[in-house]
């Protein structure tokens, strides 16, 4: 469990892209997670709304994507994973070593809102 | 300026770059050293310190070895390791469950680092967070026990998927816990296909060799 340690660096990311665009607030925030990212939507979700407190952030509504592992088959291509099956195809059950999709951690997009003027 | 309308704004950045970047300069800094940085990754009770204090006893005068070792609330491991001979630095997490880079490179000022070849990073014992975390190192060790049930790696596979070797502990104690050898291998091949693994006892020394030769950074 360590979904705090990710919200406050998911808010120290998205308040850096916030100065750069010279808005005011975060009104949303949509993040990739990958299954095999270790890091749970849900919990997430619960830790969010504690840390944005007194932050550009506070209030901001957070939505998921979520993103399955994907590894090559050498006999079917590219497979969708299951992670309780670990890195084996689907289909044939050959080892897939690399996950070519599915650890990611990565803030997708944010909308903001208000500029920096309105506050002046 | 009047109020803007909410836009939206594609970002696409990892969010733990900043870790990320912490800890290239750590690795950085080991290469410029010449350290080989080791993290240390398990759930509690693994055997992490027993092996580091077999390590730090079988090498001492072959390999300059140190070990910076993370903890919740105590400093009960950095003084077992000390009892070795062998500088050992505690991280004090707090309730933080990993180590992270910054936390690494806070400490690093108290190593010699010119005068280490090893440096080990021994992480707060848990197999989820840890993975998610970069330290710098130059190779990630996952430690599972024969104690601990064959199917952690399938439990587990964010932080067995993300190890260059995987160590089975205790494996004096295999027959006594009805270890089953071969299904815990192929798990820790479903989580990571190809991993070499190594199996010990830090206890009656079985095994170590290969051990020390990945210390060493001489493969497995």
């Amino acid at each position: 469990m360590h979904e705090a340690s990710v919200a406050l660096s998911l808010i120290d990311v998205a308040a850096e892209v916030l100065r750069e665009h010279g808005a005011a607030r975060v009104s949303a925030l949509t993040v990739r997670v990958g299954a095999w990212s270790s890091v749970v939507p849900e919990a997430l979700t619960a830790v969010f709304p504690a840390c944005a407190a007194g932050t550009p952030l506070e209030g901001a509504r957070l939505s998921f994507v979520t993103v399955p592992g994907v590894g090559e088959c050498p006999v079917h291509g590219r497979v969708t994973l299951d992670v309780r099956q670990g890195l084996r195809c689907p289909a044939c059950g050959a080892p897939t070593p690399t996950l070519l999709v599915g650890d990611e951690l990565e803030l997708d997009e944010i909308e903001l809102a208000g500029s920096d003027r309105e506050d002046l | 300026m009047t109020a803007t309308n909410p836009r939206i704004v594609t970002v696409r950045q990892n969010i733990l770059k900043a870790n990320d970047h912490t800890a290239a300069e750590n690795r950085a800094a080991f290469a410029a050293a010449g350290v080989r940085a080791i993290n240390l990754a398990s759930s509690p009770g693994a055997g992490k310190t027993a092996l580091l204090e077999r390590t730090l006893r079988d090498l001492a005068g072959q390999v300059s070895m140190a070990v910076a070792v993370g903890d919740l609330a105590t400093e009960n491991d950095a003084a077992r390791l000390r009892q070795h001979g062998a500088q050992a630095e505690q991280i004090v997490t707090g309730t933080i469950c990993h180590l992270d880079a910054a936390m690494v490179q806070a400490v690093l000022p108290r190593f010699d680092l010119a005068g280490l070849e090893v440096l080990f990073l021994e992480n707060v014992g848990n197999l989820v967070c840890p993975s998610s975390y970069d330290l710098g190192e130059a190779a990630r060790a996952v430690l599972i026990s024969t104690t601990e049930g064959e199917d952690k790696p399938l439990k587990y596979p964010t932080m067995f998927n993300t190890a260059d070797v995987v160590v089975i502990t205790k494996m004096d104690l295999a027959d006594a816990v009805g270890f089953d050898r071969d299904l815990c291998r192929e798990n820790i091949d479903r989580a990571r296909p190809g991993v070499p693994v190594i199996e010990l006892s830090s206890r009656s020394g079985a095994g170590l060799d290969a051990w020390f030769a990945f210390v060493r950074g001489q493969g497995v």
